[in-house]
């Protein structure tokens, strides 16, 4: 290429001319949004207090949240004593297994639920339809569910709590309060009793407990001794 | 203290000046009412005898208020154009895109606080200003805007137009010299040097120009290029106005040749003890000098207000409203409903989906687009002068659109690179330019 004078100016100037008619790059912010992905949360940074150090206490609960499983972190619990974090699952076991079921296609277990068993939930539906989903009928509901199970199961209350509204750590401390709403099914009890019945001399240490503590034990301390009636 | 002193003791600033001025006013407005009515006979024989010095205070005037507008949009344009060339939007606040933002800032610098440091000499620190402002507002008396739109016919307009141009040296140089201050008078000096060595190539450029228009009134000039665009002098000098476009550039203080008075520099080089509006007017005269070069390149190599092409149907417009009578009351009164009704009804029929309301702006809206188009239109056949002024705006305004767009692009030179381009190849370039049109004179016309 041989060294025509004045070419690079001609070039610069067709290329500003160029850039004339383009499409312009501001944004002008408080009027127009920019256009940004639905499921996106910024950038991700961990903030210092005025002491320089690390505000991140490893709760992990932005990790937890996180809906598409970027975060990935490490460090040490609060008591400073063991190793903890949470991350891509190919490098942490934890989240090794949910993950691979994720990424097949399959339901992923949860574990916050996977500790009480399922039911027919028929009869629960019948019930809070026949008390019209009423959180201030809690005790007739109760009742008539744990007339329909023999007992008041955790998936029951869980359903209870999201068809009326209620909270479910309000339906478990009416559950509670009452002595003759249990949690357990009877045949625990029964079994129970009969345990007891072959071991004298633990139903004889569990009376002489009865009476010095006088007020005689409660709900949990009775059923372990005999089933109630229903 | 009197009630008197009392009250003026408590008046703002505003409030005492517009006291003080308010009864001047009244009085010179009383006096001359008094003076018309008593001499008014006298006064107009006086100046129908000498017509001229009307034509000066007009001429004056008119260019005085020309020039600030010119300047505003010119410093709009600017900030815009750049900006599009930068991928920003540049200003669209103030006004209908942005374009008030230069009013604004004119304003703003007549706000600022009018500084004068300590040590300068203030008779020329404040002249300084008025005399590169007024170098540059004087040479626009000799640009021909139109067939009979001119301040005066000089025989000797492009030499009128050199010497006030040069006088923009002295006003640097006075900028410079009186600040008290080193670095402004070596800035006046660099650019009192830069000014100088492009006022030869300049001046030089159009000497083969001369010989061959053999007249100095830009007038005249403008006339000599009648005709189809091929008469245009550029086609005739093209390396002579490719030099004096150059030089113009460096003349008028634009980019590449800025370095007199950058704007991104920290420096501001003569200008830097300046505030307030007193730099307001260095900055005025740069913008009022770039139209004023782009009008006087289009009047010398462009053709002046002469269309391109022949207008090919030359029509005499014999119209005349007032023989229409009492008609012409009512055709003002009907025309703009009938026509509006008229140019709404294709949009009322296209769709069903159109409401009336709409239908009428729009037709409202096309009603005042054709009428204004007639207007001009008219206009622009029947009356000459509009043709030409046309023309020679829209010609002056791609100029002005070019240095803005050099700006946007080229970077600055250094001022040893400046001085060599000016010395070693423009001036051996117009020389040449100037040697080789005398002999093509010469050959083809012999005496």
């Amino acid at each position: 290429m041989t060294f025509i004078p004045g070419l690079g100016i001609v070039k610069g100037m067709g290329l500003t001319l160029r850039r004339f008619f383009e499409p312009k790059a501001t944004i002008k912010y408080p009027e127009v949004k920019p256009d940004i992905p639905h499921k996106f949360r910024g950038r991700l940074q961990l903030l210092y207090d005025e002491y320089g150090a690390l505000k991140c206490e490893t709760c992990f609960q932005c990790a937890q949240a996180c809906p598409i499983e970027c975060i990935d972190m490490g460090g040490i619990d609060t008591k400073g004593r063991f190793h903890v974090h949470w991350g891509a699952p190919e490098t942490y076991g934890e989240r090794r297994e949910e993950s691979a079921l994720r990424r097949s296609g399959r339901t992923v277990p949860d574990p916050a639920y996977a500790h009480f068993e399922g039911i027919d939930p028929d009869p629960v539906d019948g019930i809070l339809e026949d008390y019209d989903f009423d959180p201030k009928q809690m005790l007739q509901i109760l009742e008539a569910t744990q007339a329909a199970y023999g007992h008041l199961p955790v998936a029951a209350l869980k359903r209870i709590s999201h068809a009326t509204g209620a909270w479910y750590a309000m339906i478990y401390g009416t559950a509670s309060y009452y002595s003759h709403l249990r949690f357990e099914r009877p045949e625990d009890g029964i079994q129970a009793a009969a345990v007891a019945d072959h071991r004298p001399t633990e139903a004889t240490f569990l009376s002489s407990l009865d009476t010095a503590l006088a007020g005689g034990r409660r709900a949990g301390a009775g059923q372990a001794t005999g089933p109630k009636p229903n | 203290m009197t009630a008197m002193t009392r009250t003026w003791g408590r008046l703002t600033l505003a409030g005492k000046v517009i006291f003080t001025v308010l009864p001047i006013l009244a009085v010179l407005t009383v006096g001359l009412i008094v003076v018309i009515v008593l001499f008014g006979g006298g006064i107009l024989d006086f100046l129908a005898t000498n017509l001229w010095l009307v034509r000066f205070v007009v001429a004056a005037t008119a260019v005085l208020l020309m020039s600030v507008p010119t300047a505003f949009l010119i410093i709009y344009m600017e900030m815009k154009v750049i900006a599009l060339m930068n991928l920003r939007i540049g200003p669209d606040r103030v006004g209908p895109f942005g374009s008030l933002l230069s009013v604004v800032h004119g304003l703003k610098v007549l706000m600022k606080e009018d500084f004068s440091p300590t040590g300068v000499d203030r008779i020329v620190f404040t002249l300084a200003p008025i005399v590169v402002f007024m170098s540059t507002v004087m040479a626009l008396l000799v640009i021909p805007f139109a067939p009979g739109l001119f301040g005066q016919d000089f025989n000797i307009g492009l030499l009128y137009f050199f010497a006030i141009g040069g006088m923009t040296v002295v006003g640097l140089l006075m900028a410079g010299w009186s600040s008290f201050n080193k670095y402004s008078l070596l800035g006046g000096l660099r650019s009192a040097a830069q000014v100088i060595s492009y006022e030869i190539p300049l001046t030089l450029s159009v000497v083969g120009l001369l010989l061959l228009a053999g007249t100095m009134s830009l007038n005249q000039i403008s006339l000599n290029q009648a005709g189809w665009f091929s008469d245009w002098y550029v086609f005739k000098q093209p390396l002579g106005a490719l030099i004096f476009f150059i030089a113009a550039t460096a003349e008028a203080n634009r980019t590449p040749f800025d370095l007199t008075e950058a704007d991104s520099e920290i420096v501001a080089g003569f200008a830097t003890e300046y505030s307030g509006m007193r730099f307001g007017f260095f900055f005025f005269a740069e913008y009022v000098n770039v139209f004023v070069i782009s009008a006087l390149i289009v009047t010398l190599f462009f053709g002046g207000w002469n269309a391109p092409f022949p207008w090919p149907w030359p029509v005499a417009l014999n119209l005349d409203p007032g023989s229409l009578g009492i008609g012409l009351l009512i055709l003002v009164a009907i025309v703009p409903v009938i026509g509006t009704l008229i140019l709404a009804a294709p949009f009322w029929l296209a769709s069903s989906r159109v409401k009336g309301w709409q239908a009428l702006v729009m037709g409202f809206i096309l009603f005042n687009l054709v009428v204004v188009t007639a207007i001009f239109g008219i206009a622009y056949v029947g009356l000459d002068w509009v043709a030409g002024l046309l023309w020679f705006l829209g010609k002056t305004y791609v100029f002005v659109f070019t240095f803005v767009w050099m700006r946007g692009t080229l970077p600055r030179v250094r001022i040893d690179q400046l001085m060599g381009f000016a010395w070693k190849w423009l001036l051996p370039a117009s020389l040449l330019n100037l040697f080789v049109t005398a002999a093509a004179i010469a050959i083809v016309n012999p005496r």
